[in-house]
């Protein structure tokens, strides 16, 4: 009898030990918070890849471009998306080297402001004009983003989610767009044009 | 219960100690599987091979630019053996990848020799950019060979792979990750040469 009661409180003891060591093995294993995500490959990603998703001038315009390849049909639709990223780019650059562009916030909110009006007047200039135009404010856009590409991350993983992020943006306004097969989802999508212009407008108005 | 607090001293110990860091994506991991992870976890040269790989896989033949592609990825990866120092290869491999993100987004097809061209320096690049940092040569050894395997593998899967985006709209995608991938290349380049 004793014997067993013995063996029993061995038994739980044992246990609670283990459970202290193993408390104190999980203590010195824990590794300080990391409240900076935005450094290593999926940080570098995730960090670029929002980094255009929380700029509402950025987003409107690239909705708008998205919305006015729709609008225009077959090769704006996909040539407008295909053309951003690269003249994107070519501005990104120049916001890295440090070359100066005048008005760069300004050109930002009127880019939203005339491609909104473009979508909600339902405009359709030759594609060239449309493309040098899109791709003017592409400069604006690209040099105020490439000036803001943090030294610490990873610089490709970063710079892939940007463009990656961009490109969902023209996606999800070229899927809206679509909507102008049908009357009422023409309707649709000039009001958001419209809407998109006067959000521009929104933000010009605060820079001035 | 010696027994116990041995074991779980040893636990804490093996667990808590951190591992060689080999130039490798995932630390810990080194290797054949290291080298083999490489090419797929090193952003600039997974966004290369798929940009070679869309690239080649668009034309009718493959063979000679794969080969190209190989056999400078050796010469790159016997090269590093021989203890070969930093070089310019990461830099290139960023310009290879912008230059032909940009003839992807255009639907261009250059001279096959240009092809040729395209596929051997992005294939040297990529060796050269690997060189695996660690002490032991056989290690080192392993990590290129993994290397070289993940590069070739790579490599082969998204040609294969582009033998299948046939469509109207699936070669639309591929212009469009194209110049993804161009303008991305174009940002990392002018940010490394302002740095």
């Amino acid at each position: 009898m004793i014997g067993k009661r013995f063996l029993r409180q061995r038994i739980f003891i044992v246990p609670r030990l283990l459970l202290h060591l193993f408390s104190l093995a999980l203590i010195l294993l824990a590794s300080s918070a990391s409240a900076h995500v935005g450094d290593g490959l999926a940080g570098g990603f995730l960090g670029g890849f929002e980094h255009p998703l929380f700029g509402p001038d950025h987003v409107v315009a690239m909705v708008a471009v998205g919305l006015w390849g729709a609008f225009l049909g077959a090769p704006a639709i996909w040539l407008l998306p295909v053309v951003f990223p690269l003249v994107m780019a070519f501005g990104g650059a120049l916001g890295i080297l440090g070359v100066p562009v005048p008005g760069i916030e300004t050109g930002i909110a009127v880019s939203a402001i005339v491609l909104g009006l473009m979508v909600a007047l339902a405009a359709r200039p030759p594609l060239w004009i449309a493309a040098v135009l899109v791709g003017a404010f592409a400069i604006f856009h690209g040099h105020a983003h490439g000036a803001e590409l943090p030294p610490g991350a990873d610089a490709v993983a970063y710079s892939l989610g940007f463009v990656v992020a961009t490109g969902m943006l023209h996606l999800c306004g070229i899927a809206f767009g679509l909507l102008t097969r049908w009357p009422a989802g023409r309707i649709a999508v000039r009001a958001a044009g419209g809407a998109i212009a006067l959000a521009g407008a929104v933000f010009l108005s605060r820079l001035i | 219960m010696n027994g116990c607090l041995r074991l779980l001293l040893i636990l804490v110990a093996v667990s808590s100690a951190n591992a060689a860091f080999a130039h490798v994506p995932i630390v810990g991991v080194g290797g054949v599987s290291g080298g083999l992870l490489h090419p797929y976890l090193v952003p600039a040269h997974a966004m290369s091979l798929l940009a070679l790989g869309l690239f080649i896989g668009r034309q009718h033949e493959q063979g000679i630019a794969l080969l190209a592609f190989a056999t400078a990825l050796i010469a790159g990866l016997v090269a590093l053996t021989f203890a070969v120092g930093e070089t310019l290869a990461g830099e290139v491999l960023l310009g290879n990848a912008a230059i032909v993100g940009i003839l992807l987004a255009g639907a261009w097809i250059p001279p096959k020799p240009l092809t040729w061209i395209v596929a051997a320096v992005t294939g040297i690049a990529i060796a050269l950019d690997s060189p695996p940092e660690t002490t032991s040569i056989e290690e080192a050894d392993l990590m290129l060979l993994g290397t070289g395997l993940g590069a070739l593998s790579a490599l082969g899967a998204v040609v294969g792979g582009a033998g299948y985006l046939t469509r109207p709209w699936q070669r639309l995608g591929v212009r469009i990750v194209g110049s993804w991938i161009a303008a991305s290349a174009i940002l990392v380049l002018a940010l490394t040469l302002a740095r």
